[in-house]
């Protein structure tokens, strides 16, 4: 798979265990993890003051997405047609380097030097930055958790929240050396003058762009209209100030009315930052009309596959429903414990372990979907009822079909079916662990370094196991 | 084969049925009649639920009886905030008496140096406290977006329960989509640097809203 080139999902263990030991990360992670969950808790619980239940809401955002996926071939072409007839390009992308290629010839055929960007995941599947700036096009991105993080040359680390990671010092060393200052001293006092820093040095970038490029919350079939939700407005920039717009968007994000693009919007921000509706939403259709005194001159949408068409009719479809909303990553032990980067591709978090592997090859990303507590959080506040942890276990087990696994990992399951098919061994061998486990912990009764898999115990005690087997305590019961 | 073709193919292959004619007629009658999802029970007083949603969103609010008294009215407001007396101003309100109010405004789409912009919205939304306001020759969408200061007049006849009665308004009213829907809740903010939130991102600091019309 095309998209594979650029994952490091691969390393995901050797970076976790990274990760844990960063205490500036832990810090960043351990600051935001609160305020995500109860900002969407508090939302939620308000829903029922306005009249509605979640559940039911749930339930027409689960309808409306499946609709669409059902027929998506027909969606998409209606799609295109009243696109079209609004005035707009639409193009199709079957990968990253297509995307690239798509973009990079319609900047040339605009004369575009410079482009501002609204925050798209998509063009990080593609790489796309890096493309444009290799043809002499320079991407600026204009979300401020982006621009953070394009000057530290890194990639977002949550997708709704793309510099969680970063603390407000190092915030402050990356602006002082892109804005040519000293660095200050700074506390959480300083963030609105570090916010009006950025957003002089963006508005000239805004002023002077030839291009805009954002992706899309969804796609209007309806009306050929792109919607947009932002908080910052730098997507209202993007797409009102220079000359061409493009639209880089999976062919997933149809839906078809107005009406349904409405229901969605009252899930989306709530499960995302917790808002009742973000602070700028646009419907964006077709180019300046006659008379208009700005807008873009010429608008071009970019429908994008990159797996995403592989996964419908296939065990995993339910994917597709994904709005991209960030509340599983933001109620994921796993995530809040590493961050976005350790999963080594463009989604972390739940979302993330599911899709990495099917855009990026199964065999490319075996961690991610082992990635998991288990606690299924992600599964009950998806706003699209996707069941997460179900798919990482079908994940799992395609792995296994697939003879994925390691050797060590398949003899060690067989061996332990062979012995609990035997009952009189298996006691036996379960007291002598039991012992065994008991003259390996020190006073406090933790293990620090397990004896047969030490590379469990790297970062995590484990508890001695209580003096006797459960056979033993069963047999002494009865007894008694 | 085409991009498009391929990627399409795929799609098809998919989706797994066959009977793409009725399925597309299906999908077309769908488009025709749309249908609502769940709807909110937010009461009838539909002003004073703009109101709570706008200034738990940031924004601040007056109101006046009479669009006439905008400018003079948007005059005090700059005047007791200390902010500049000039201004841009959306084509459409260009006829009240802006010369008679002592405010110095250009009618024209906003440019980096406007320090406020005034216009006003095609509806606003009670459920959430939202300005809905279309782009056009008449009502630049810079005006809202450039300006540290957008002020909006909302007439009160023009608040509408929900979203979807917004889109109900604008299907009877205009024939087609302008370039820009913009739907604004206050003003611009980001939570991007250690998730404390900050005010005037890249949009507007402050959002002004002025109530028009005789209460009921």
């Amino acid at each position: 798979m095309a998209a594979a080139k650029h994952s490091q999902a691969m390393f995901f263990q050797a970076r976790a265990g990274e990760k844990i030991r960063n205490k500036v990360l832990q810090k960043a992670l351990q600051k935001a993890k609160p305020l995500f969950v109860g900002k969407r808790a508090k939302a939620i619980a308000a829903l029922p003051d306005d009249g509605f239940e979640f559940e039911a809401l749930r339930t027409a955002c689960v309808d409306i997405r499946n609709r669409v996926l059902g027929d998506l071939d027909v969606w998409l072409e209606l799609f295109e047609e009243r696109a079209r007839a609004t005035g707009a390009e639409v193009l199709w992308a079957r990968d990253g380097d297509e995307i690239c290629e798509l973009v990079i010839d319609v900047a040339r055929r605009h004369g575009v030097t410079k482009a501002t960007k609204s925050k798209s995941m998509l063009s990080e599947e593609a790489r796309l930055n890096e493309a444009l700036a290799a043809a002499g096009i320079r991407p600026v991105e204009t979300d401020l958790g982006e621009y953070i993080i394009q000057l530290a040359g890194e990639t977002p680390s949550h997708i709704i929240a793309p510099a969680v990671h970063k603390t407000i010092d190092e915030v402050e060393a990356l602006f002082a050396e892109e804005h040519g200052r000293p660095i200050e001293s700074r506390t959480s006092a300083d963030i609105p003058a570090m916010t009006r820093e950025a957003r002089e040095v963006l508005r000239q970038h805004f002023l002077s762009a030839e291009m805009g490029i954002t992706g899309a919350n969804f796609l209007i079939a309806e009306t050929g209209s792109a919607a947009l939700v932002t908080n910052e407005g730098n997507g209202r920039m993007v797409t009102t100030l220079p000359k061409v717009h493009v639209v880089i968007t999976g062919i997933e994000k149809i839906v078809p009315t107005l009406e349904d693009f409405a229901t969605l919007m009252r899930l989306l921000p709530r499960s995302a930052t917790g808002q009742s509706i973000s602070n700028y939403v646009s419907l964006l259709t077709g180019t300046k009309q006659p008379g208009d005194g700005e807008g873009p001159e010429k608008t071009v949408f970019i429908l994008v596959d990159n797996g995403r068409a592989n996964l419908l009719g296939s065990a995993y479809q339910e994917m597709l429903r994904c709005i991209r909303c960030g509340a599983c990553m933001n109620h994921c032990p796993v995530y809040f414990s590493l961050g976005g980067h350790a999963y080594g591709w463009v989604y972390p978090g739940p979302m993330g372990a599911v899709l990495t592997p099917l855009y990026t090859g199964i065999e490319n990303a075996l961690d991610l979907p082992h990635a998991s507590t288990g606690c299924n959080q992600c599964a009950s506040v998806c706003p699209v009822r996707i069941p997460l942890p179900d798919l990482m276990h079908r994940l799992r087990e395609e792995q296994v079909e697939r003879g994925l696994r390691p050797w060590s990992e398949s003899w060690a399951l067989k061996a332990w079916a062979w012995l609990a098919g035997k009952p009189a061994l298996y006691r036996w061998v379960v007291r002598r662990v039991s012992r065994y486990l008991q003259w390996l912990a020190d006073a406090d009764g933790r293990i620090h370094i397990l004896g047969l898999a030490p590379g469990w115990s790297v970062g995590r005690d484990l508890h001695v196991p209580a003096g006797r087997t459960f056979h033993e305590l069963y047999a002494a019961r009865k007894r008694a | 084969m085409s991009a498009r073709h391929e990627i399409l193919q795929r799609v098809r292959a998919g989706v797994g049925k066959a009977t793409y004619a009725a399925r597309r007629a299906a999908a077309e009658a769908s488009l025709r009649a749309p249908l609502r999802g769940p709807q909110p029970s937010i009461g009838d007083d539909l002003v004073a639920r703009f109101q709570d949603k706008a200034l738990s969103l940031a924004s601040s609010i007056e109101r006046i009886s009479d669009p006439a008294a905008l400018p003079g009215a948007i005059k005090r407001f700059l005047a007791a905030g200390g902010l500049p007396g000039q201004a841009v101003v959306s084509a459409d309100l260009a006829s009240l008496d802006w010369l008679g109010s002592g405010l110095e405004v250009a009618v024209r789409p906003a440019v980096d140096a406007d320090r406020v912009g005034i216009s006003s919205c095609f509806c606003a939304i009670a459920e959430t406290g939202t300005l809905m306001l279309l782009s056009g020759a008449e009502t630049p969408a810079t005006v809202s977006l450039l300006p540290e200061t957008h002020i909006a007049l909302v007439p009160r006849a023009r608040i509408v329960a929900t979203m979807e009665d917004a889109f109900a308004l604008l299907r009877a009213e205009r024939g087609g989509l302008p370039r820009a829907i913009n739907f604004i809740s206050g003003p611009s903010r980001t939570g991007d640097i250690e998730q404390t939130i900050v005010l005037g991102a890249h949009g507007p600091c402050r959002v002004h809203l002025i109530l028009s019309g005789e209460s009921l």
